[in-house]
């Protein structure tokens, strides 16, 4: 016999994810899911957003498919960090960010950072109960990316592009992928930066200040 | 990869709702999968056979349904199909300026029990 289901596959992330935000809720916590493809330079903005000083009590979550290196360079810096290995899959979801919110000082933070893994691909469907989303891409990765991968354009709130200081030395038309980005999502901030020379991180960090304390 | 934490997903919801329902079998399921979803349909059923084994969808034929990515022009509200895997420009009025209206669905329609 026929059996309706209706359901869509990702409800029990989904469940999990409004879990996460209610404790994100109770602790006042501004959660920013950050999200870019493989070396377009996550950790850097993280560790350059510790360095500056915005007044801001900052965790991070590290997602990675193996190993610690990143969690380390943040530790480095004094913020209380989590590694989540994955084991393998290409995103993390709202289940394995719930199982480390008791390692973090939910309470004594103002914005958690959730480093997802390098993929443009899958994070954006799992919802791990953030407040926005925020995109890295590299100018390195080329100018056909908004129309390539339009669900994470739609999707973040903000998009950084970063290693703006390769501009010179790249064949890479910047005013295409942000007005791609823009007509893909309207509402779209873009910060032009570099970790290597501090353009636009002021610019970036101002933002934050505003979005977290305004949580 | 991704397609396996989705079968994952779909194994664990219908063999929930299969035993919900009194039966011991499943025999197929039917998906809809948009385009824009990020899901390859074979790894998807590829993914999905290779977990089933121990479980009461052992059986269970995939059978999925790919919904195409629609836009819909913001500057003329002309309502349109994406063929191409990049999305361009609207084919009424060449506009850059559109919403995605579907293509992004990953949803469990029903399924054959016995
Ligand atoms: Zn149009």
């Amino acid at each position: 016999m026929k059996v309706k289901v209706v359901t869509k596959i990702l409800e029990a992330n989904e469940r999990i994810a409004r879990e996460n935000r209610r404790l994100f809720d109770n602790a006042a916590l501004f959660v920013i899911n950050l999200m870019s493809g493989p070396g377009a330079g996550k950790t850097s903005i993280l560790e350059k957003t510790l360095t500056l000083k915005t007044g801001l009590r900052i965790g991070v979550i590290e997602g990675d498919i193996a190993g610690s290196d990143d969690a380390e360079r943040i530790e480095k810096h004094g913020a209380p960090v989590v590694q989540i290995n994955t084991g393998g899959a290409c995103h993390l979801d709202a289940n394995m960010i719930h199982e480390v919110l008791q390692d973090l000082p939910l309470q004594d933070l103002d914005l958690l950072f959730i480093e997802n893994v390098g993929n443009l691909v899958c994070p954006a469907e799992f919802k791990v109960g953030e407040d926005i989303k925020v995109m890295v891409l590299s100018i390195a990765e080329g100018h056909d990316k908004p129309l390539k991968y339009p669900l994470m354009f739609q999707e973040s709130s903000a998009l950084l592009l970063n290693k703006i200081d390769l501009a010179p030395y790249l064949d890479v038309d910047i005013n295409k992928i942000k007005k791609d980005a823009l007509s893909l999502n309207p509402g779209l901030k873009i910060f032009e930066i570099s970790c290597k020379t501090g353009e636009g991180l002021s610019a970036w960090t101002d933002w934050l200040k505003e979005k977290a304390l305004r949580s | 990869m991704h397609e396996l934490s989705i079968a994952q997903n779909v194994l664990e919801i219908v063999s929930e709702q299969c035993t919900r329902s009194g039966h011991t079998k499943i025999d197929s399921v039917n998906l809809r999968i948009g385009r824009a979803s990020g899901i390859m349909p074979d790894a998807l059923i590829f993914a999905f056979d290779a977990i089933k084994s121990d479980s009461i969808a052992r059986d269970a034929v995939l059978n999925i349904e790919e919904i195409p990515v629609t836009g819909l022009c913001n500057d003329c509200s002309h309502s349109f199909i994406v063929q191409e895997e990049y999305i361009l420009n609207c084919p009424a009025c060449k506009g850059s300026s559109f919403q995605i209206r579907s293509g992004r669905e990953l949803d469990i329609i029903d399924m054959e029990v016995s």
